[in-house]
């Protein structure tokens, strides 16, 4: 019925899958390298002394980089089909990060 | 042509619309995740312009506990990896696995507000930090009470879809609720990296 | 499944009221709105007809200071998020899915929510003029005047909640519309094929995605600081006002872009059409769409030049402003072209259509004089301001909406509207809107401010003010003459054609007007842009169908949208009156202690999850029936 199928997700299993059901060992993985960069942004605030602004930038990496990671494995972003919610949560967090911005540099002064 | 018919026992006479629904499902629960992001993104925002505005009343480095912090965060980061466990088992059409991976999922969750709400009583009986305290102080609550309400939602939703599998197994017409209410799950851990960051790591840091 | 389900079940199909209140059928909706909509519009514009009747003449005393600022903010609360925005939903529902070939929306169900969470908010807000004083803190409710240091009654309290609902409604409307057209388009439809005005429908609603969520914040923060003491804007306990204003802007802006992107999906609908030519640049429209789309959430800041950002961020948020003249003035040209060397037809529609272009174009350009930075620090907050966003929103919006409502009311009703009557309206509405706005221009000039509940005499105010009321009350007879039309047309049997224009180019003027339920008996076939009128050059008197006639399966009607959005409302009073002192002790029982505001959301939750629990099979249309309605 649908005309642009590359918009849609194609999980659940409502489409045909000839594909075996991946592995649990991914996940697995992407959990380690999780937990690896929590530990390295509590490690960094719990270790202190390091320069306050190199901190800041460190947590800011760490959260980026587990949040691509757990959208893109856990949440199958990277997966086909999804070119829709990739636009979607990218306009998301544009606009989220305007905010972020105008928090930071217009509200005080 | 779908696995759900083994599942049902019975083949769908119009699997593909079934299929439309269950991709619409998917689609605007996508949709509404981007709606969520500039939600967070604007109570952060409220809690950066916010954070150090502490009126005289306790300071983040004074009031915030690693420990504790770290403790939930393990906590929501597992039930992560459960859901992804439960969908694993979705997939497979192993409705008994998936189950049991959902039910681990709520239990973690409840975990996570009870510590929630241990901190919060911590902090309004015996630091008498609550809402009025500060413009800190509203912001966190805010930010952080939004959280965790979402994290309630999530608790009593899985648990519905857990009582439906029961009921009604695994079809076309459960299926697509339970992927959906791991995407919100997955995302409300996503959304609990930054606070863990910028409300936690940060109020540290000072 | 489904279809062995619908055979077993046979479905409640309700009759009378509760068929509306039931209905999850996407026309009926878009008549919901309609009526919903019309409604606020209506007591909107008699809030406006109140304020410009006082302003008549110098030191007037027709209402007092109190409840002039109420109609002020009321006007501009109602008109925007009750009066325009449910009439754009009204029209989306109504066509939207005609254009794209599809026979039901994404989700008819969500559908049926967002109409009854609106006007469930709608009605809260409104029911403050009854329940103790109205909001008076402007539609923009700035604190500190929004605090209740300066607004002690509830009225912006009403203004909070109300909108927070309406809000949640019209977020769950955008999200069912992009989810709509991103899945459900015809076979063949790709996206550069669609309708302009589904394109603008689309862009619009993303936007309503990204900036509501926004407000929903803003009006969270701003309840907290009034009902449980927070401290977001309040200076002494560390917050800030400015924070307020950003946040409301960030929507706000977008907002306004929100507004008028389908008015200009629908301007390119009618002009083709009464031209008997293809959209000229069709592709840098959509283009141009997008861009301003982007940029509408690029540019909050403008609103706030006088506020003291300083130098670097005005001068930013100035040139990004500008900027949206561009993809804005390639719009005014492809209107134009597309009228250049056409058949034009001068349409009750079509005139709404070319008067809709001069119109805009003016408040486009106060747009970009309001944009320099240092320009803006001599118009704020006077009238120019005043003049400008009525030129962009009744000029630019409301037009549009006439034009579209005369062009698409034989599609949803089945009755051509009056061409006299409606020539009566767009001439008595676009007099009286340019005596009404234009002379404020000068206002503003000479230094007239806003939100003044009087001025004094000999300060070249007078006559302006007097020609400027006059205008509103001919506006006001222009909307009358479209609601005589309204009556006298429903008082004609049904019998519009099915492209009752004749020169009909999308696919809604390929089916029967009303359509029925269904939409299509067999989903169409898009060899093309402007699919319909495609077939029609090829010498095809239809679609070419894209599957064969089988049974059409359709979703149920539910009672339960209603019962959830009467929740959200009973919550918000139980929310609201929680800070109350009542004299009656059960009264302060059940509000002070948040019972009426639990019951609220335990019957919304309830609803949600009987949803959840008991699956809608739908029910089945057969090909018997099918064929039995004839040709379809």
């Amino acid at each position: 019925m649908t005309a642009n199928q590359s918009s849609n997700a194609n999980e659940g299993p409502t489409v045909k899958h000839r594909h075996r059901v991946e592995g649990p060992e991914k996940h697995i993985v992407v959990f380690i390298f999780s937990i690896v960069l929590t530990a390295i942004a509590f490690a960094a605030v719990a270790a202190g002394g390091i320069n306050t602004a190199f901190t800041i930038i460190i947590l800011l990496v760490m959260a980026v980089l587990q949040v691509f990671v757990q959208m893109g494995y856990w949440m199958h972003l990277k997966d086909k089909g999804h070119l829709m919610p990739i636009l979607f949560m990218i306009g998301g967090f544009f606009v989220a990060s305007t905010c972020i911005v105008m928090a930071l540099f217009w509200v005080w002064w | 042509m779908s696995h759900a018919e083994h599942v049902n026992g019975e083949l769908p006479h119009e699997p593909e619309k079934a299929t439309l629904e269950g991709r619409n499902k998917v689609l605007g629960f996508w949709l509404f995740l981007g709606g969520e992001a500039v939600l967070f993104g604007t109570l952060f925002a409220t809690f950066l312009a916010l954070r150090g505005q502490n009126n005289e009343g306790p300071t983040a480095s004074e009031l915030f506990s690693l420990p504790i912090t770290a403790a939930a965060t393990l906590i929501l980061l597992v039930s992560s990896l459960t859901s992804v466990f439960a969908i694993q088992a979705l997939h497979r059409h192993n409705i008994e696995k998936l189950k049991l991976w959902l039910i681990v999922t709520v239990a973690l969750g409840l975990g996570f507000l009870g510590l929630e709400i241990y901190e919060f009583y911590e902090y309004i009986v015996h630091e008498s930090f609550n809402m009025k305290t500060s413009a800190f102080s509203s912001a966190f609550y805010t930010l952080v009470g939004f959280h965790g309400a979402h994290v309630a939602f999530g608790v009593v939703w899985i648990s519905l879809l857990i009582a439906q599998l029961y009921r009604k197994g695994l079809t076309v017409v459960t299926a697509p609720k339970v992927y959906v209410s791991a995407m919100y799950w997955h995302f409300i851990d996503v959304v609990w990296v930054f606070i863990f960051s910028v409300v936690y790591l940060l109020g540290k840091v000072g | 499944m489904a279809h062995a389900h619908a055979h077993s079940h046979s479905v409640k199909r309700y009759t009378g009221i509760m068929d509306w209140l039931t209905t999850v059928d996407h026309k009926k909706i878009g008549i919901l709105y309609l009526i919903a909509g019309g409604f606020f519009f209506g007591i909107g514009g008699i809030e406006a007809i109140l304020i410009r009747l006082q302003l008549i003449k110098p030191m007037n005393d027709l209402v007092s200071a109190q409840v002039f600022n109420e109609l002020i903010t009321m006007h501009g609360t109602t008109m925007i998020f009750l009066g325009v925005m449910p009439v754009i939903f009204a029209l989306m529902n109504a066509v939207i899915p005609l254009q794209i070939g599809a026979r039901d929306v994404a989700f008819p169900f969500l559908n049926s929510l967002g109409f009854w969470t609106f006007l469930f908010g709608g009605l809260l807000l409104n029911l403050s003029w009854i329940m103790g004083g109205a909001p008076d803190a402007g539609w923009t409710s700035y604190p500190p005047l929004s605090s209740t240091d300066y607004s002690p009654t509830h009225g912006v309290d009403f203004y909070t909640i109300g909108l927070q609902i309406a809000g949640l409604g019209t977020l769950i409307g955008g999200i069912n519309f992009l989810a709509t057209i991103i899945t459900m388009r015809a076979p063949g439809m790709s996206f550069m094929r669609m309708p302009m005005f589904t394109w603008t429908a689309f862009i619009t609603s993303a936007m309503i995605l990204f900036a509501f969520p926004a407000i929903t914040v803003g009006l969270v923060l701003l309840s907290f600081d009034r009902l449980l003491g927070a401290n977001f804007f309040d200076v002494a306990g560390g917050g800030n006002p400015v924070l307020w204003q950003h946040i409301f802007w960030i929507f706000g802006h977008p907002e306004v872009y929100i507004l008028i992107l389908p008015a200009f999906g629908i301007i390119s609908e009618v002009i083709p059409t009464f031209s008997r030519k293809r959209l000229f640049g069709y592709s840098s429209m959509v283009f141009a769409t997008i861009l301003i789309a982007f940029l509408g959430f690029m540019v909050w800041a403008h609103h706030m030049f006088t506020t003291g950002l300083g130098p670097v961020a005005n001068a930013l948020f100035s040139i990004a402003t500008m900027l949206i003249a561009v993809p804005t003035g390639i719009k005014i040209f492809n209107w134009l072209f597309t009228m250049w060397g056409g058949q034009i037809r001068f349409t009750s529609a079509n005139l709404f259509a070319i008067g809709f272009v001069p119109t805009f174009v003016m408040g486009g350009v106060t747009g970009v004089m309001l944009a320099s930075a240092p320009a803006d620090f001599q118009f704020h907050d006077t009238y120019f301001v005043v003049a400008h966003f009525h030129y962009v929103i009744v000029g630019g919006l409301v037009f549009g909406l006439f034009s579209g409502l005369h062009y698409w009311w034989p599609k949803m009703f089945g009755r051509v509207l009056n061409e006299t009557l409606g020539k009566w309206t767009f001439w008595l509405f676009a007099i009286g809107f340019h005596m009404t706005f234009f002379v404020q221009h000068f206002l503003g000039l000479l230094g007239m401010q806003r939100r003044i509940v009087s001025y004094l005499p000999n300060q070249n105010f007078d006559e302006l003010n007097f020609i400027s009321t006059i205008g509103a009350i001919l506006m006001g007879i222009g909307v009358l003459a479209f609601l005589a039309n309204v009556v006298a047309t429903s008082r004609k049997p049904v019998g519009a054609a099915a492209d009752p224009w004749e020169d009909g180019r999308t696919l809604e003027w390929s089916i029967p007007s009303p359509p029925p339920e269904y939409n299509f008996k067999q989903i169409p076939l898009v060899r093309g842009i402007d699919a319909y009128w495609k077939e029609k050059m090829a010498g095809n008197k239809e679609m070419t169908p894209s599957e064969p006639v089988g049974p059409i399966h359709m979703p149920s009607p539910s009672i339960l949208p209603f019962v959830m959005s009467l929740g959200l409302f009973i919550a918000g009073l139980g929310f609201m009156f929680s800070t109350e002192d009542f004299s009656n002790s059960f009264m302060s029982l059940i509000f002070n202690k948040y019972i009426v505001l639990i019951v609220g959301l335990l019957i919304t939750f309830a609803a949600m999850i009987a949803r959840s629990l008991y699956d809608d099979h739908g029910y089945h249309i057969e090909v018997e029936e099918l064929e039995g309605e004839g040709k379809a």
